[in-house]
């Protein structure tokens, strides 16, 4: 008896089993289907030309601005986009065909907290939130938005501006 | 060109003319030689003309730590920062960099970014040179901040920062503005300061 009832059962199990992995199946096919609208969509640049960040009127340190720069630079040198990577005033950016230009401009600038910043230099985190501009040769406009980046004092700092430029970088691997 | 080529075809093809082949090598090594000396003389003047020897270091602070921009120097790596003639080193036991005063775009310590933050007003409120008083501190004040800006030979624009101890970034700012680099902010006087 127990062996009769058991079966319908383990039937409708393995039906249900079965529906569950096609379903599976099916969003994993379908994925690469709109990655290829994306790819579709991808600029073609052989060069970029990364520029210093901009402070605007948000009072930024020097530590920040440089840190992030940096960080930029190697982090899009990472991706491999680009034959070149060129940095602001580099003569040999005025010869590139394609070449496009990342600006960054800062709109705001929160600082932790001051009582944390005088007792540790880790806690006291500060926002950071920067226009992620880049334009091509003729000044048309391929990516316009805003970036955050969560910056902390020294040794946590860097890692921040670390995140902000990696941050960056997948827009640019998106975009390219 | 009549006379050099018979001789060269004994020297190589003749054992009893080995003297005369052991001669021009010597003369031969002999020009090379004076030629090189010459060639690099003008090499050594400049590096004269700058002004102290290439050894002596008109300031120089050990175990400081080159955060970030070095190129190839590694972040983190923590060597000698020292200002030979017109130029800021850092050295470590592996690598070398160094930048020409000239080429500095800007040159700032973290007391300029609290000037830049706090404001002047807040900056008198506290009195104290490289110490207490501090409001704003965007690194540890056990240390100082210097963060150099500089272009390449190509004009690339390069930004470093380095950690010193404390109280020791203001000289390196002040004798490299002596030498020719650019500062935004300019040096803070300490006997104002204290008044």
């Amino acid at each position: 008896m127990k062996y009769h009832t058991g079966t319908p059962v383990s039937a409708s199990f393995s039906v249900v089993l079965t529906c569950a992995v096609l379903l599976m199946v099916g969003s994993v096919w379908g994925q690469p289907a709109s990655g290829d609208s994306k790819t579709a969509q991808k600029v073609s640049a052989s060069s970029i030309q990364v520029e210093p960040m901009d402070p605007g009127d948000v009072p930024i340190p020097a530590e920040f601005r440089i840190a992030i720069y940096e960080n930029l630079i190697t982090q899009i040198e990472k991706t491999g986009k680009f034959q070149h990577v060129y940095r602001s005033g580099d003569k040999d950016a005025a010869s590139a065909p394609d070449l496009v230009t990342l600006r960054t401009t800062a709109q705001s600038f929160t600082k932790g907290s001051q009582k944390k910043r005088e007792v540790t230099t880790v806690s006291g985190s500060t926002s950071l939130i920067l226009k992620v501009h880049i334009t091509d040769h003729a000044g048309q406009t391929i990516v316009d938005r805003d970036v955050q980046g969560k910056v902390r004092f020294l040794g946590e700092n860097l890692r921040a501006t670390y995140d902000f430029s990696k941050k960056v970088a997948k827009i640019i691997q998106v975009t390219f | 060109m009549n006379i050099q080529k018979p001789i060269c075809n004994v020297c190589v093809t003749t054992n009893s003319f080995r003297g005369i082949r052991t001669g021009m090598c010597v003369r031969g090594l002999f020009l090379v030689a004076v030629g090189a000396a010459l060639m690099l003389s003008p090499m050594w003047a400049r590096g004269q003309s700058a002004g102290t020897s290439p050894a002596a270091p008109s300031l120089a602070q050990a175990d400081v730590k080159l955060v970030i921009g070095g190129d190839k120097v590694k972040n983190y790596s923590v060597g000698t920062l020292s200002i030979v003639g017109s130029s800021l080193q850092f050295a470590t036991s592996k690598t070398k960099a160094a930048v020409e005063a000239s080429s500095i775009l800007d040159i700032s310590t973290n007391e300029d970014s609290r000037q830049n933050i706090a404001g002047a007003a807040h900056i008198a409120t506290m009195a104290i040179p490289y110490g207490g008083g501090r409001v704003l501190a965007l690194f540890s004040h056990k240390v100082d901040v210097l963060t150099v800006e500089f272009k390449d030979l190509s004009g690339g624009y390069h930004g470093t920062i380095f950690v010193l101890a404390q109280g020791q970034a203001a000289p390196f700012k002040k004798q490299l503005v002596a030498l020719g680099a650019k500062a935004s902010v300019p040096l803070a006087d300490p006997s104002a300061t204290n008044k």
